[in-house]
C-alpha cells in the first residue's frame, strides 16, 4: 500500500505583521505571505497527488476577525476537493471550535474534527488507506492531555491530529500538555501535531513518531529561518518524510561585527553583505534582525543618545528599497562590554551582595511573588493581559537574573567612566 | 586602620577675611581657639571648599571676598596613602565657573584630580559634609541623613566597595521607570501605549466577529435571493393577469355596441346582391341622357345658322380672277415708287453742279470751256517734270545765298587781321634790342658776389675766435703738488709704540701685573690707530695728484687742434676773395661795389629783364598774326568763284520752266510754285466735270424705266374700276392708315421714352440691349410707312402724277385684301358645319346606348321602377354601414383582448359580466403593486448586503488595525518588560542596600553605643535601629527605649556625635580614615560629657586626624587637658595673625 500525505500546521492565515511600513511593497508581501503558503501547501498536494491533507490547528490567527482567511481556506480546499483530496483538520487554541460560527462551507471532502474524539478513514478504490483520528478544542484554554483519548482502533496505518504541547516547549503556552511516553502508549504511527513553530521529530516509545513541521510562514523575528511543511511518503508500513518550505517572506537574526569598522559608511556597507548573503532571491521578501556584536572604533558614537535610533531608521529605509524588500525588524546593540561575573563574585562588595540577593529571590517564589506585587507588576501584567499582552502573567525567573545583570551594570558603568 | 588623608599644611590665599594665612596642622587632635568671628567658621569652610570645591556663588559659605576682584582660594598639604599632595583651589570672585583646582604629587609635578578623590576615598561631598566636617547646626540635622533615603544610600556608597554610583544608578533607574510608566500617570510612554492599545482593541470590538456577520449575511444574502425569485414570478403572473383583464375592459365598450349593431343588422331583409353605389349611378345615368339630349338640340341650331352664312360667302366678286395680275403691278410699281419720286429733285441737282463747274472754269482763266479742259495734256509724267524744274531752281537758289555770305564773312576777317598786325608791329619798333639771357647772368654775378662777401666776414670772425681761444688755453697753468711732504712722519709710529711699551712698562712696576698688560694693550691699540691715519692721508694725496696731470695733457692736445683750424680758415678766406673778384665781373660791377651800387644795379637788371621778355612775345605773335592773314585771304577768292557758278547754272533752269509753261498754255513767267498751284486746280476741276456728266446719263435712263410701270400699272386699275362697284371700305381705307400710323408713331415714341428710360439702369445686358434696337426697328419701319403717307397726301397738289398713282394702288390693295378675306371665312364656315354634321351623330349614339344602360341598372337593382330601386338602394346603404361596423368592433375586440369577441363574450360571462370583472381587476392590481413594492424592497437589501460582503471580503480597515494592535502589542511587551526589569533591579538594589545595611550597621551601630554610652556616661547602654524600613535611631537605657525626638537637645546631639563617630571611625577601618573636623559642636554638652566627648575624639586622633573649632576657654582647656595641639586665632579687628601655644 503506497500513499503520500501532506501534514501542516499552524496557518495563522491573515497574520497581521507588526512593524511593516504601511507605504512600500513590504505590507502587501507580509499580509499575503500566510495566503501564499496556505496556497503553496495546496500546490504540494496536488503535485504530488497526496491522499489527503492533514492541518493540526490555528488555522486563523484568530478566531473571529478575519473574513478573508475563511474565504481563502475555502478557496483553497476547494481546490483540493476538485482534485479529489480529502483535507482533515482540527482546531487549535487560536481558533477553537468556540469561536467557529458553523457556516464555514468548506467542501463536503473536508472532514473537521469535533471536541470530542472521532476517528475517519481514508479509501481509495474502495480500500483502506488510512485510520485518521483527531480532537479540536472546545475552548481557547485546554489543559487535559487530550492525546490521552486516543487509540489505536485496527490495523493499518493510523494518524492522530493533535494541536498540543509535547513535554511542556518552552515559549508556548501549555495548552493539552502530553509526554512522548503518553504518545507512544496510544499506538499509533504518526503524530501530527501543532502548536509548536518550531519543526520536529521525536521518535516515540513504540515506534511511532511525532511530527511537529512548524508553521508555514514565519511570523515574527523569533521564528526565523525556512518554514514549511511534512510530505510523509507511506510505503509498505515504511514511511519517508521531507519538509518543504512553502514561505514566501523569510525572518532572519543576523549579527553585525563591529570588529575593525571604523565608520558609519563602512558599518552600512557590512550590513549590506550580511543581508545580502543571508536574504535569498527568490523569495517575495525578508525581514531581519539585526544584532550588533563585538567592540570597534565604531562602539562609542553607537553609544550616543539616539544614535542607534537614527542607523536603524536608515537601514530601514535603506533595506526596504532592495530587491527583494526586506524589512528591518530592529536594530539591536549587543555590544555591550561584557561584565566578568566571576571577578564580581570573588572580588565581593555591593555587586556580590546584589548578586546573591538576586539569587536568593530566584530560589524564592513565595518571596519573588510578593515582591511582584509590591512593584505593582502584577496588577500592569493583569492589566497587559485583558489587552492581549501576557509578558507579564507571571513573574518568571529570568526577570530576576536579568535585572540583576542590569543593576550590576548600571553600578559598573561607573567603573567605566571613572 | 586603613590609609587615608591628613591634612599638613593650610595656607589661605584669600578667603572670607583671611588673606596669607599659614597653618601648619599634622597628626592628632589639633584644637582652633578663637573669639567669635575669628574665622572658625570661615576656616572650616575653606577645608571643606578646598577638598570639595567652592559653594556656588551667592552662598555665605562660598566666602568671597567683596573688596575686589582679585583670585580667592588657597591650598592645603596633605599626606595620603599614596604619598604628600598639593591641593590648591583658587576662583574668581564673579567669573563664573572661574574655579581651578590643581593637585600637585610629591615633587611638584601635576597629577590628575583622581588622586585627590582618591585620597578622598571616593566619599561624596554630602557624605563628607554631613558626617566628617560639620557644625553644630549640622549636628542636630543627622535627623534628616538617617532618615532620608539619599543620605543613607550615600552611606552604604561611601561605605562598601562597588556601590559608589547606587545613588546615580537608583535615581536612573527610578527616573527610567517613571518614564516609561506610571500606575496613575497618563504621560508615560507605556501608559500612552496601553492606551492607544485600548483605544485599537475598543474599535476592532466594534468591528465585532466579522466572520460570524459575514457568514449569516451570505445567508442572508442567499435568502434574499430565493426571495426574489418567488417574488418575481409572482409578479410576472399578476402582470400577466392584470394585462388580461386590462384589456377585457379596456374591449367593454366595443363588446356592447357590436350587440346592438348585430342585433339592427337582423332586422334588414337580404341585400347583398343589390348594386354598389346603385343609386347615384341611377342619378348618373339619368343626368348623362339628358345632357346628351341637350346637346343634340344646339348642335342642330348652330348648324342651320352656319349654312345661312354659307350661302352669304358664296355670292360673286369682280375682283376674283384677277388677283395675279394686280398683285404683280402693284408689286412692280412699289418697287420703283421711291425712284420716280426722286426724279425731280435729282434733275434740279444736277442743274446746279452743272452752273458751279461752269464758274470754276471761268475763274481758272486758262481760257477753254468743260471739254477743252478734258482735251488738256495734265498728266502726272507732265507734272513730274514741272516739279523737278521748279525743285531744281529752289536748290540753286539756295546754294547762291549760301556762298554769298561766306564771302562777306572772309573779306571782314581779313580787314580785322591787318589791323592787328600793323598794332603789333609798331609796339614792336618801340622796344630795345637786349636778350634775357644776358641780364640773367649779370644777376647771377651780382649774387654770387654777396654771398663771397658775406663768406669773407664770416671767416674773419671765425679766425678771430680760434686766436682768442688759443690765447684763453696758454693761460692758466697751475704747479702740481710735492709728493715729498708727508703730513704725518713714518717715524712717529714706532716712536708712539715704544712709548706705549714704556708706559706699560711703568704701570707695570706701578700697579701690578693687570695694570701693566692693560696699559699696553691700551698703547699698541692708540699705536694702531694713529699708522692707520696716516696711511689714509697718503693715499688720498696720491689720487689728487694723478687728477691733475690728466687736465695739463688734455689742454695741450685741444691747443693743437685749434691752431690746425685757424689755418684751415686762412685758405679758405683766399677763395672767398678769389670768388669775389670773378663775380663782380659778370656783374659789370668793380669788386669794391658798394652794398647800395648793388641794389641799384639789381633793380635795373630787373626792368631790362622784363623788356627783354616783352619783345620776345611781341615777335612771336606778330609771326602768328602774319600766317593767319594769308589764310584768310585764300578763303575770299574761293568764296567769290564759287558764286558766280551758282548764278550761271540757276539763268539755265528759268529758261527751261518757261518752255515747259508756255507749251500747256499756262501763262509765261508764272513762277514754278503758283504754276504748280494753278496745275493743281486744273486737274481738280476736270475730275468734276467728268462726274456731272455721268450723272446727267443715268438720270435719264431712270426716268425712262419708270415712266413704262406707271403706264402698266393705270391700265389695269382702270380695268378694275370698270369691271364692278367699288368696295365701300376701299375709300375708308386711307383713314384708317392714317390713323393706324398715327397709334403707330405715338407707341413707338413711348416705347422709345420708356427704353430710353430703362437703358440708364440697364446694365448693358444682351436682352436690355436688343429690346430697344427691335423697337427701333419697328419705329423706322412703322414711322417710315406714317412718313411716306404723309409724303404722298402734301405732295398730292404739287405732284399730281404720283399722288393719283398712290391712290390707285390703295384701291386695289384694298379690293385685293377684301376677296381674301371672304373666301377665307367662307371656308371656315363650311369646316365648321362639317364639324357639326359628325358631333351630332356621335350624340345621338351616346344617349341609345345611355337608355339602354339605365334599363340594366333598374333591373339588376330588383325592383322595375325608379322609385322602388330608390327605396332599396337606402337600405342597401344602412347594411353596409352596420356590418362594416360589425366587422370593425370585431377586429377592435381581438386587438384589444387577443380573443375573438365570442371568447371575450365567454370570458366576460365567466367573470360576471362588467361589475365582475371591475372588482376582480382592482383586487389583481393590489396585489401586483404590493408584490412589486416587496420586491423593489428585497433587491435593495440584496444590494446592500452585496456591498457589504465585498467591503468585508477586501476589508482594509479590519488588516490595518489589526496590525496596529500587534505593533501596539509588540511595543507595550516591550516597554513593560523593560518597566518590570528597572522595577526589579530597583528592588534588587533596594535589596541589597538593606541586607548590606543589616550586615555592615551592626558594627556602626555597635561602636555607636559604646560611644554613647561612654558620653552619656552609662547613662545610656545601647543605640539600635529597629527592623523594617523605618530608618530610625533609638536609644535604649536597659528598662526602656527612646526615640530620638523624645531625648534632650544636648543629649541628642551626643547620640548623633556617637553615631557619626562611629561612621568615621568604621569608616576610617573599612576604607579610608579621613580627617574628622568639628566648629564647636560641644557647647552643649556639659563638662563632664564634654570631657568625654573630647576623650574619645583623642581616641580617634589617634588613628586619624581630628581638627576642633572652639571660642569657649573651657572647652580649651579640656582639649588641652587631653593633649590637644592649640592654635590661637586672633579676632578679626586685630590682624588675622596666628599665635601658637
Amino acid at each position: 500500500m503506497h500513499f503520500k500525505f501532506v501534514h501542516a500546521a499552524d496557518l495563522h492565515l491573515d497574520t497581521p505583521f507588526r512593524g511593516v511600513a504601511a507605504q512600500g511593497p513590504l505590507l502587501g508581501r507580509f499580509q499575503e505571505s500566510t495566503f501564499r503558503a496556505l496556497s503553496r501547501i495546496v500546490d504540494l498536494c496536488l503535485r504530488e497527488r497526496v491522499a489527503f491533507l492533514l492541518l493540526a490547528g490555528d488555522l486563523f490567527e484568530v478566531k473571529d476577525r478575519s473574513v478573508r482567511a475563511r474565504l481563502v481556506l475555502r478557496r483553497e480546499l476547494g481546490r483540493l476537493h476538485d482534485a479529489g483530496i480529502e483535507s482533515f483538520i482540527v482546531h487549535g487554541n487560536h481558533d477553537p471550535l468556540s469561536g467557529d460560527t458553523g457556516t464555514l462551507g468548506l467542501p463536503s471532502s473536508v472532514k473537521v474534527f469535533g471536541p470530542d474524539w472521532e476517528e475517519a478513514e481514508v479509501r481509495r478504490e474502495g480500500r483502506r488507506l488510512c485510520r485518521v483520528q483527531g480532537i479540536s478544542y472546545p475552548d481557547v484554554e485546554v489543559r487535559d492531555d487530550l492525546s490521552a483519548r486516543f487509540r489505536r482502533t485496527g490495523d493499518g496505518f493510523s494518524v492522530g491530529l493533535l494541536h498540543a504541547n509535547l513535554g511542556g516547549a518552552e515559549g508556548h503556552a501549555n495548552y493539552a500538555p502530553c509526554t512522548p511516553a503518553g504518545l507512544g502508549a496510544r499506538g499509533l504511527d504518526y503524530w501530527a501535531l501543532g502548536h509548536v513553530h518550531t519543526r520536529a521529530e521525536l521518535l516515540l516509545p513504540g515506534g511511532g513518531i511525532a511530527v511537529y513541521p512548524g508553521n508555514p510562514q514565519g511570523r515574527h523575528a523569533l521564528e526565523t529561518g525556512e518554514r514549511g511543511c511534512v510530505l510523509v511518503e507511506v510505503e509498505d508500513g515504511g514511511m519517508r518524510r521531507r519538509f518543504v518550505p512553502v514561505d514566501t517572506v523569510r525572518w532572519h537574526r543576523l549579527e553585525v561585527p563591529l570588529t575593525g569598522v571604523a565608520t558609519l559608511d563602512a558599518l552600512l556597507g557590512t550590513v549590506g553583505e550580511v543581508v545580502d548573503a543571508a536574504c535569498a532571491r527568490e523569495l517575495d521578501g525578508h525581514a531581519v534582525r539585526l544584532v550588533l556584536t563585538g567592540r570597534g572604533p565604531l562602539h562609542r558614537e553607537l553609544a550616543r543618545p539616539g544614535a542607534l535610533a537614527q542607523l536603524e531608521a536608515d537601514l530601514r529605509a535603506r533595506l526596504a528599497q532592495g530587491h527583494p524588500p526586506v524589512l528591518l525588524e530592529s536594530l539591536r546593540d549587543g555590544s555591550r562590554p561584557e561584565l566578568d561575573w566571576e571577578a564580581l563574585q570573588a572580588e565581593g562588595g555591593f555587586a556580590r551582595t546584589l548578586l546573591e540577593e538576586a539569587r536568593a529571590l530566584e530560589e524564592d517564589p513565595v518571596a519573588l511573588a510578593r515582591l511582584w506585587e509590591q512593584e505593582a507588576l502584577g496588577s500592569l501584567g493583569q492589566r497587559l493581559k485583558r489587552l492581549g499582552v501576557d509578558v507579564l502573567e507571571t513573574p518568571r525567573m529570568e526577570w530576576v537574573s536579568r535585572a540583576s545583570l542590569l543593576g550590576v551594570e548600571a553600578l559598573h558603568e561607573e567603573e567605566e567612566g571613572a | 586602620m586603613k590609609p587615608g588623608l591628613r591634612i599638613d599644611t593650610l595656607r589661605v590665599r584669600r578667603f572670607g577675611h583671611f588673606s596669607d594665612l599659614t597653618l601648619e596642622l599634622g597628626p592628632g587632635l589639633h584644637l582652633l581657639y578663637g573669639p567669635n568671628e575669628a574665622g572658625k567658621s570661615t576656616l572650616l569652610a575653606f577645608l571643606r571648599a578646598v577638598l570639595f570645591g567652592f559653594e556656588k556663588r551667592g552662598s555665605p559659605e562660598r566666602y568671597a571676598p567683596a573688596e575686589d576682584d582679585a583670585p580667592f582660594g588657597g591650598e592645603l598639604r596633605l599626606s595620603t596613602g599614596m604619598g604628600p599632595l598639593l591641593v590648591r583651589r583658587m576662583a574668581a570672585p564673579r567669573g563664573r565657573k572661574s574655579e581651578t583646582l590643581t593637585v600637585l604629587g610629591p615633587d611638584g609635578e601635576p597629577v590628575s584630580e583622581e588622586r585627590l578623590k582618591e585620597a578622598r576615598g571616593h566619599v561624596t561631598r554630602e557624605l563628607f559634609f554631613d558626617v566628617f566636617a560639620f557644625r553644630l547646626e549640622e549636628l542636630a540635622g543627622f535627623e534628616q541623613l538617617t532618615e532620608e533615603r539619599g543620605a543613607s544610600e550615600a552611606l552604604v556608597a561611601a561605605s562598601m566597595r562597588g556601590a559608589r554610583r547606587l545613588p546615580e544608578a537608583m535615581t536612573l533607574l527610578r527616573k527610567n521607570a517613571e518614564q516609561l510608566y506610571k500606575p496613575n500617570g497618563s504621560n508615560p510612554e507605556l501608559n500612552v501605549k496601553l492606551r492607544e492599545l485600548e483605544e485599537v482593541q475598543e474599535q476592532l470590538r466594534e468591528v465585532g466577529n466579522r466572520p460570524a456577520l459575514y457568514f449569516s449575511k451570505r445567508e442572508r444574502l442567499e435568502a434574499l435571493g430565493v426571495e426574489l425569485g418567488g417574488l418575481d414570478s409572482r409578479v410576472r403572473e399578476d402582470g400577466r393577469e392584470l394585462e388580461r383583464l386590462a384589456r377585457l375592459e379596456s374591449a367593454l365598450g366595443e363588446v356592447s355596441s357590436l350587440a346592438t349593431t348585430r342585433a339592427e343588422l337582423e332586422s334588414l331583409p337580404s341585400l347583398e346582391t343589390f348594386p354598389e353605389g346603385g343609386e347615384a349611378r341611377l342619378e348618373e345615368a339619368l343626368q348623362r341622357s339628358g345632357s346628351y339630349r341637350a346637346e343634340v338640340a344646339r348642335l342642330a341650331e348652330r348648324l342651320v345658322s352656319t349654312e345661312a352664312e354659307l350661302k352669304r360667302l358664296s355670292a360673286p366678286s369682280p375682283v376674283r380672277g384677277r388677283e395675279d395680275a394686280l398683285r404683280a403691278a402693284v408689286a412692280a410699281y412699289s418697287e420703283r415708287s421711291e425712284l420716280v419720286r426722286a426724279l425731280p429733285a435729282r434733275r434740279a441737282a444736277l442743274g446746279m453742279k452743272r452752273r458751279q463747274v461752269e464758274s470754276a472754269l471761268e475763274e481758272l482763266g486758262l481760257g477753254v470751256d468743260g471739254p477743252g479742259l478734258v482735251a488738256l495734256d495734265l498728266s502726272a509724267g507732265a507734272r513730274a517734270g514741272l516739279e523737278a524744274l521748279s525743285s531744281r531752281l529752289d536748290v540753286e537758289e539756295t546754294g547762291r545765298r549760301e556762298v554769298g555770305g561766306a564771302l562777306a564773312r572772309a573779306r571782314s576777317e581779313r580787314e580785322r587781321l591787318e589791323g592787328v598786325l600793323a598794332r603789333t608791329e609798331s609796339e614792336l619798333a618801340e622796344l630795345p634790342e637786349v636778350r634775357p639771357a644776358q641780364v640773367r647772368q649779370q644777376q647771377a654775378g651780382l649774387a654770387r658776389m654777396r654771398v663771397a662777401r658775406a663768406d669773407l666776414e664770416r671767416l674773419g670772425e671765425q679766425k678771430m675766435e680760434a686766436r682768442r681761444r688759443i690765447e684763453g688755453l696758454r693761460g692758466p697753468v697751475t704747479e702740481l703738488p710735492s709728493a715729498s711732504s708727508p703730513v704725518i712722519p713714518v717715524w712717529l709710529v714706532p716712536v708712539a709704540a715704544a712709548v706705549a711699551v714704556t708706559l706699560a712698562v711703568a704701570a707695570w712696576l706701578l700697579g701690578g701685573t693687570g695694570v701693566g698688560v692693560l696699559g699696553l694693550v691700551g698703547g699698541l691699540v692708540l699705536t694702531g690707530l694713529l699708522e692707520f691715519a696716516r696711511r689714509k692721508v697718503e693715499s688720498s694725496r696720491d689720487a689728487e695728484r694723478e687728477t691733475r696731470e690728466a687736465q695739463q695733457q688734455s689742454r695741450k692736445q685741444e691747443e693743437e687742434r685749434l691752431r690746425v683750424e685757424l689755418a684751415g680758415y686762412v685758405a679758405r678766406e683766399e677763395l672767398a676773395r678769389r670768388e669775389l673778384l670773378a663775380s663782380a665781373t659778370d656783374a659789370g660791377l668793380s669788386p669794391a661795389a658798394t652794398s647800395a651800387d648793388m641794389t641799384a644795379r639789381e633793380s635795373a637788371l630787373e626792368e631790362a629783364l622784363e623788356q627783354a621778355g616783352r619783345r620776345e612775345s611781341l615777335s612771336r605773335e606778330r609771326d602768328t598774326l602774319r600766317a593767319t592773314h594769308d589764310l584768310a585771304l585764300r578763303d575770299e577768292r574761293q568764296a567769290d568763284e564759287l558764286l558766280r557758278g551758282h548764278e550761271a547754272r540757276h539763268a539755265s533752269l528759268s529758261a527751261e520752266l518757261n518752255a515747259c509753261l508756255s507749251a500747256r498754255r499756262f501763262p509765261a513767267g508764272l513762277p514754278a510754285q503758283a504754276a504748280l498751284a494753278l496745275w493743281r486746280d486744273a486737274s481738280a476741276l476736270r475730275q468734276r466735270w467728268q462726274d456731272l456728266v455721268a450723272d446727267e446719263a443715268a438720270l435719264s435712263a431712270d426716268e425712262a424705266a419708270c415712266a413704262d410701270v406707271v403706264s402698266r400699272l393705270r391700265a389695269l386699275a382702270a380695268d378694275m374700276g370698270q369691271g364692278g362697284a367699288r368696295p365701300p371700305e376701299v375709300s375708308n381705307l386711307p383713314r384708317m392708315e392714317h390713323e393706324r400710323g398715327s397709334a403707330n408713331a405715338s407707341s413707338t415714341e413711348s416705347s422709345t421714352s420708356s427704353s430710353e428710360g430703362v437703358l440708364p439702369s440697364s446694365t448693358g445686358t444682351q436682352r436690355g440691349a436688343r429690346a430697344p434696337l427691335s423697337t427701333e426697328h419697328e419705329a423706322a419701319t412703322s414711322g417710315a410707312s406714317g412718313t411716306a403717307y404723309r409724303g404722298l397726301s402734301q405732295e398730292a397738289p404739287s405732284s399730281q402724277a404720283s399722288s393719283s398713282m398712290d391712290l390707285v394702288v390703295m384701291r386695289v390693295n384694298a379690293a385685293l385684301e377684301a376677296a381674301r378675306e371672304q373666301e377665307a371665312e367662307r371656308r371656315a364656315a363650311e369646316e365648321r358645319r362639317r364639324e357639326l354634321r359628325e358631333e351630332k351623330a356621335r350624340l345621338d349614339e351616346l344617349c341609345r346606348t345611355e337608355e339602354a344602360a339605365l334599363a340594366a341598372l333598374l333591373a339588376e337593382g330588383g325592383g322595375g321602377d325608379e322609385e322602388t330601386f330608390r327605396r332599396r338602394a337606402v337600405q342597401a346603404h344602412r347594411y353596409a354601414e352596420l356590418t362594416h361596423r360589425a366587422r370593425e368592433l370585431a377586429h377592435r375586440i381581438e386587438a384589444r383582448t387577443g380573443l375573438s369577441d365570442a371568447e371575450a363574450r365567454e370570458a366576460l360571462r365567466a367573470l360576471g359580466g362588467e361589475e365582475g370583472l371591475r372588482a376582480v381587476l382592482s383586487q389583481v392590481r393590489a396585489r401586483h403593486a404590493e408584490a412589486q413594492e416587496k420586491s423593489k424592497e428585497v433587491l435593495t437589501e440584496q444590494g446592500a448586503t452585496q456591498n457589504q460582503l465585498e467591503q468585508w471580503e477586501n476589508d482594509d480597515l479590519l488588516a490595518r488595525l489589526r496590525i496596529q494592535e500587534e505593533t501596539l502589542r509588540a511595543k507595550v511587551a516591550e516597554l513593560a518588560t523593560r518597566y518590570a526589569e528597572d522595577k526589579l533591579a530597583l528592588a534588587l538594589l533596594g535589596r541589597a542596600r538593606r541586607r548590606f545595611e543589616e550586615e555592615q550597621q551592626p558594627r556602626v551601630v555597635q561602636l555607636a553605643s559604646e560611644h554613647f554610652a561612654l558620653l552619656t556616661e552609662g547613662r545610656y547602654r545601647r543605640v539600635f535601629i529597629p527592623a523594617g524600613d523605618e530608618r530610625e535611631l533609638r536609644v535604649s537605657d536597659g528598662e526602656r527605649d527612646w526615640s530620638a525626638a523624645q531625648l534632650s537637645r544636648g543629649t541628642r546631639e551626643q547620640l548623633y556625635l556617637a553615631f557619626r563617630l562611629a561612621v568615621v571611625r568604621d569608616f576610617g577601618e573599612t576604607r579610608s580614615a579621613l580627617p574628622l573636623i568639628v566648629d564647636d559642636v560641644l557647647v552643649n554638652f556639659d563638662p563632664g560629657r564634654a570631657r568625654s566627648a573630647i576623650q574619645l575624639l583623642a581616641q580617634l586622633a589617634e588613628h586619624q586626624q581630628v581638627i576642633a573649632f572652639t571660642c569657649h576657654p573651657w572647652l580649651r582647656e579640656l582639649f588641652e587637658a587631653e593633649g590637644a595641639q592649640t592654635q590661637t586665632l586672633e579676632s578679626r579687628d586685630s590682624a588675622a595673625t596666628l599665635r601658637a601655644v
